[in-house]
């Protein structure tokens, strides 16, 4: 399957800008999640029909359970992307979809029937901590042909971690990384290769986060507040930046996609800043917090809001920066093309504790705006309410009776701006075994996460 | 009397009894009788599988997810809770009123944290003494 017609032989682009003239995305593919919510059944991969001109427009056209309960599906990866470019033997045909708390990793062909995933393998979680001592699949990222997952904790869930290698058949080559140096926890990461770096951020240990957000444990040094600068092609950290105050809980690590480009950008969740880096021209990384959300206070709550920065993504030509205020309830977008000086040109609001949508085009929404995916164009942003199913009874206990939802915003590339989609719904309230959460989604083609030029 | 075997009631299951090994954890026992049981991690760590303990005694030295506030209102780990008498239990996620809290809505106290960082508040304390 090649993504575009220009492509010479493997998957993916030639460049990002060859990816933003790709087809539209007609089939989205986002994890659904009964963990949490009393319903006895698997977590699946749903498979949403985006096309508009298609009869089942906006409705989830099939759901492929995976073999037992209790994964938490969260986020995942294509087994190969533009790294890959270059390469005829490859294909991008492989969705890995990683249980959190079970460490099951599920391999899924998406292409032999686009329009209905089947389950090809599992590498159970069991042999992922015998063989590596390595629990709680998070990021995955393909490099060339090698495959590489942060996982959150050891064995017994606890920090840091580390990050286990795959080969391109899914057989467990064993740890990935040289030396962690002193990196405490572990999360999310990307990489650049011709700046020979990847960047890391922190999260906490599983036994930390899985059981839910205590804020009281932040400051007992058990979330993270430090970035890791990788060493890439000696897979050793490098540097470590303490962010301090206005790092806490560093999450969705995002480099801009120009590979030549050093700009890099982290969202700290908890403090609900944007944290921007690059390298100088004397060779030494910098960081700068370029954003700022204000806590909120809530009328009845001794403790004001957070935005809680869930995640952040830029569009593929690297201009928008967007992210999700997920206990506010706002998306934002921000013209980034001075990486130093964000402008914010478009803000839309869904649901949250604030109060100011808990609708949307007169449909309910439960949770705030989450997991993001923009289309390859930059036209289109598919959001998802649900983050993780212990914080999300924490924060939303109705979304274990009204399920999540999946909502399209509308953004326009060449002024800026945001509107949400009057006609694109998804109800996962109205899922056959009973109301759903929705998480990461994925298209076909590649998208804005997911691949990398080498 | 098999010393080695307890009687578990599930009162939230229309108090079915299970005769269950006091060396296994209840999650297995009782799912191999047909209870079917929320779980996720399996060690401890996760609290997908909590349930409320209403009576009798249990061990779970391996459980690293409740904190002291979760701990008091009686919730356990199915999944390495082993049982040391006949217990009551209520299961699933019914059982999970007070599992959670919004923090910025209810703070914990410092004795109220997980046991490993939790300590004791002056009030409790007195109580204590
Ligand atoms: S299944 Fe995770 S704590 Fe029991």
């Amino acid at each position: 399957m090649n993504d575009d017609l220009t492509s010479c032989c493997g998957p993916g682009y030639a460049s990002p800008a060859e990816a933003m003239k790709a087809p539209r995305e007609k089939l989205l593919y986002t994890v659904a999640l009964y963990i949490g919510t009393g319903i006895q059944k698997p977590d699946y991969l749903a498979t949403i029909d985006a096309d508009p001109d298609s009869p089942t427009y906006s409705q989830v056209i099939s759901r492929l359970e995976m073999p037992g309960i209790g994964d938490e599906l969260h986020h995942m990866g294509w087994n190969a992307c533009s790294s890959c470019f270059d390469d005829a033997n490859m294909e991008r045909r492989y969705l890995i979809v990683p249980g959190v708390r079970s460490s099951n990793l599920h391999i899924i062909d998406c292409a032999t029937d686009p329009k209905n995933p089947t389950l090809h393998k599992v590498i159970n979680g069991d042999e992922i901590k015998a063989k590596t001592d390595l629990s709680a699949p998070h990021t995955i990222h393909c490099l060339g042909s090698d495959i590489i997952i942060s996982m959150l904790g050891n064995a017994k869930g606890e920090a840091p971690g580390g990050f286990l290698h795959l080969n391109k058949d899914f057989e467990i080559v064993g740890r990935w990384e040289n030396d962690l140096g002193g990196m405490k926890f572990n999360y999310d990461f990307w990489y650049q290769p011709r700046h020979n770096v990847m960047v890391s951020s922190e999260w906490a240990a599983p036994n930390t986060f899985m059981p839910g957000f205590d804020l009281e444990e932040v400051g007992h040094l058990k979330y993270g507040r430090e970035l890791h600068f990788w060493d890439f092609k000696e897979k050793k950290v490098d540097k470590t930046f303490y962010l301090g105050e206005d790092g806490l809980v560093p999450l969705e690590v995002r480099f801009h996609h120009d590979p030549d480009s050093s700009h890099g950008f982290v969202g700290a969740a908890l403090s609900s800043n944007i944290i921007h880096w690059y390298k100088k021209d004397d060779g030494e990384w910098f960081w700068e917090k370029i954003i700022d959300v204000e806590n909120q206070p809530h009328p009845n709550w001794p403790i004001p809001i957070p935005g809680l920065i869930s995640v952040i993504l830029l569009s593929m030509d690297d201009r928008y920066l967007y992210f999700c205020n997920w206990l506010h309830g706002d998306i934002r977008q921000y013209d980034i093309t001075d990486p130093s000086n964000p402008k914010f040109t478009g803000q839309v609001w869904m649901g949250g504790l604030l109060g100011k949508a808990p609708e949307v085009n007169g449909r309910k929404v439960t949770g705030g705006p989450q997991m993001i995916q923009l289309s390859l164009d930059g036209k289109r942003l598919y959001v998802t309410t649900s983050l993780f199913s212990t914080w999300d009874n924490q924060f939303y206990p109705e979304i274990r009776e009204n399920g999540g939802c999946m909502v399209m915003v509308n953004c326009d590339p060449e002024n800026g701006g945001m509107e949400i989609d009057k006609d694109f719904f998804v109800d996962f309230g109205k899922e056959p075994h009973g109301p759903a959460r929705c998480h990461e989604t994925r298209y076909p083609g590649g998208d804005c996460t997911s691949d990398i030029w080498i | 009397m098999d010393t080695d075997t307890v009687t578990i009631t599930v009162a939230n299951r229309g108090n079915e009894q299970f005769t269950v090994d006091r060396r296994r954890p209840l999650l297995n026992s009782l799912e191999e009788q047909g209870v079917s049981l929320p779980y996720g991690c399996k060690y401890g760590g996760c609290i997908s599988c909590a349930g409320k303990l209403l009576s009798g005694e249990i061990n779970q030295a391996a459980a690293t997810a409740l904190n002291n506030r979760q701990l008091n209102d009686g919730y356990i780990l199915l999944c390495v809770a082993r049982p040391l008498s006949d217990c009551t239990l209520d299961v699933g996620v019914d059982s999970h009123d007070k599992l959670y809290r919004n923090p910025f809505a209810s703070p914990l106290r410092s004795d109220e944290l997980k046991p490993d960082i939790a300590t004791p508040s002056p009030i409790n304390q007195e109580t204590n003494s």
